[in-house]
């Protein structure tokens, strides 16, 4: 089943991309949709490229994502694609680890992840709502700023100074 | 718990994104980030649990002979709370053949008990078990918590023995209970030893009338009382005695060798004793019976050839381990420089015997016959003859055993030569 919901979130990752840039950068729109649909058949990669493959889609989806924002698209399209790729890459890595696990846990995972992605497309939404209603002050822009990239900065330390698979 | 690379990866684009969001003053950009933002948060929220198991591990036998199979039977069970996703791995030793289940991976519940049930081959050697290596991650594969089960437990294969049958040997010094060794006095046995003067007592059956019909005297026969003896086994286990060929060891052979020896004795009643001298000496205290055939084996299933400064020779050879004028056998393909110590200890009053693997036919099979193989032969052949004839005029009784031929054999032919050796 999480084969299943994995395949149709990287389909509807590559109709997302498509959408998002099919107005005015069609090579993009073509170039995001194939890569999409490439993350669609991964099974039947070997497990070195399907390794490769999944959280690499998740990076160029989000860069795909950003640059369309920043291009003038669609919020709400940019939003699900959010979604749909954290959705696909979290089932994919899911299925690296249980190629074929027992009904249960997958209902768990599914509910959990659901959960999770549901929350995360509302309170965006709710964002994207509120969007000009709030004036990004200096302050706590730089405050913000400085404490997100002092984290950054720690995580990518952390990852290289323990690289454990996982 | 350590967070996982997918959560590293995650993490990273959601504060990239707020990073891009708060410069470039994009409230969109900043909208987005909340998706990644969960997914970051969520390890935070439901921790893994710290799991509590208890692992119990079965190997039966414990002591098992090459190629036979030993059943491992690996026992965790969860004392703890619900895990949602646990891998287990056992972590074998090295070398040892396993067929079976080794690893667990899925949902392990309290109370839960599951076994890992296989079966595991090896050639001679011990083997010893650490334990389990475990890990438990949230579904979501955001973090982790990593762990190591001690479970420790050995497994000892035996090293392969041949059944040898009536070898002589005559230490000075027998010990007090009945054998089969000739103890060079007289009592009851059943081998002539001599004759004295008749007195009142002895038994009328042991009278030996032709002697008194010489001697006009009543002359009764002596027998030679039989007895067990202290036997010390040393196998030499220096790297330079070492030759390996093509996967086959020598050393192997010795092994096997001494496992014989120390059975055949042990079997015939008498207290043995085995130095293992190498890396380092390590003495099997002498002992009898079946026990102390178990704990020789033990020894020899763990012996492993080393080297050190201190026992490159055989002079630091510790003889106070061994009852003074008792039987020494030592099995080593021999260098030269042993023969000063064998003539010490002869000279100390041990009996000594060697059992001395052929190395030069042992390598002589994996070379390509040609001219130069022959030569090397020659030259190195006649370099041992003329170390085991100096041990030889010793007086210390030598065997010389090609591997590819039973122990028995040459064994039976150094019989024939001497009739008992006792001789020296």
């Amino acid at each position: 089943m999480v084969r299943w919901v994995k395949r149709l979130a990287a389909v509807c990752n590559g109709i997302l991309v498509f959408a998002l840039f099919y107005h005015g950068h069609t090579r993009v729109a073509i170039i995001g949709g194939l890569l999409n649909l490439a993350w669609v058949v991964d099974e039947w990669f070997p497990s070195d490229i399907r390794r490769f493959l999944g959280p690499w889609a998740l990076v160029i989806n989000t860069a795909f994502l950003a640059y369309g924002i920043l291009s003038g698209g669609p919020s709400v399209l940019a939003l699900f694609l959010a979604g749909s790729s954290l959705l696909a890459w979290n089932t994919g890595l899911f299925l690296e680890r249980w190629s074929d696990g027992p009904l249960t846990i997958q209902y768990q995972y599914l509910r959990r992840v659901g959960t999770l992605i549901a929350l995360g497309l509302l309170a965006g939404f709710s964002a994207v709502t509120l969007h000009g209603r709030f004036v990004l002050a200096f302050l706590p822009v730089f405050f913000l700023m400085l404490a997100a990239g002092f984290l950054w900065l720690r995580i990518i330390s952390k990852v290289l100074k323990n690289r454990n698979p996982g | 718990m350590n967070m996982t690379r997918a959560w590293s990866l995650v993490t990273s684009l959601c504060l990239i994104l707020l990073l891009a969001g708060l410069l470039l003053k994009n409230g969109i950009l900043l909208a987005v980030v909340l998706p990644y933002l969960l997914f970051s948060l969520i390890p935070f929220w439901r921790r893994t649990e710290e799991p509590h198991l208890i692992i119990e591990r079965r190997l039966e036998p414990q002591y098992l002979w090459g190629g036979q199979p030993c059943r491992m039977n690996l026992s965790i069970q969860n004392v703890g709370n619900d895990l949602e996703e646990v891998s287990l791995a056992d972590v074998l030793p090295a070398g040892l053949q396993v067929e079976g289940d080794l690893t667990y991976h899925g949902i392990f519940r309290a109370g839960q008990t599951e076994k890992l049930l296989s079966t595991g081959r090896g050639v001679r050697g011990k083997y010893e078990f650490s334990g389990v290596r475990m890990s438990t991650n949230d579904l979501l594969g955001m973090c982790r918590y990593e762990k190591f089960v001690p479970s420790p437990g050995t497994l000892a294969v035996l090293p392969a023995m041949e059944r040898l049958e009536r070898l002589k040997i005559s230490p000075r010094r027998t010990r007090v209970y009945t054998g089969v060794i000739r103890s060079r006095e007289s009592g009851a046995g059943v081998e002539f030893f001599g004759t004295r003067a008749y007195v009142p007592g002895d038994p009328l059956r042991h009278l030996n009338w032709k002697a008194g019909a010489r001697w006009d005297l009543l002359i009764t026969n002596l027998f030679e009382q039989e007895r067990v003896a202290d036997v010390g086994i040393i196998l030499d286990a220096r790297s330079a005695v070492e030759v390996r060929a093509d996967g086959e060891s020598l050393f192997e052979h010795s092994i096997q060798a001494a496992a014989s020896l120390a059975e055949y004795f042990l079997r015939e009643g008498n207290r043995v004793g085995l130095l293992i001298y190498g890396r380092m000496v390590e003495w099997t205290f002498p002992g009898y019976g079946k026990q102390q055939r178990a704990r020789i084996l033990a020894a020899l299933a763990k012996a492993e050839l080393g080297e050190h400064a201190v026992f490159k020779e055989l002079e630091h050879l510790p003889t106070r381990l061994f009852p003074s004028e008792s039987q020494i056998v030592l099995v080593s393909p021999l260098l030269r420089g042993d023969v000063p110590m064998l003539r010490y200890l002869h000279a100390l009053g041990y009996r000594v015997l060697v059992i001395s693997p052929d190395p030069i036919a042992f390598e002589k099979r994996f070379l390509p016959q040609d001219e130069c193989t022959a030569l090397a032969e020659r030259i190195a052949r006649m370099e041992r003859n003329a170390t085991l004839s100096k041990l030889r005029r010793a007086s210390v009784n030598v065997v010389e055993w090609d591997v590819t031929t039973p122990l028995r054999i040459p064994m039976k032919q150094a019989m024939v030569g001497e009739k008992r050796w006792s001789v020296g």
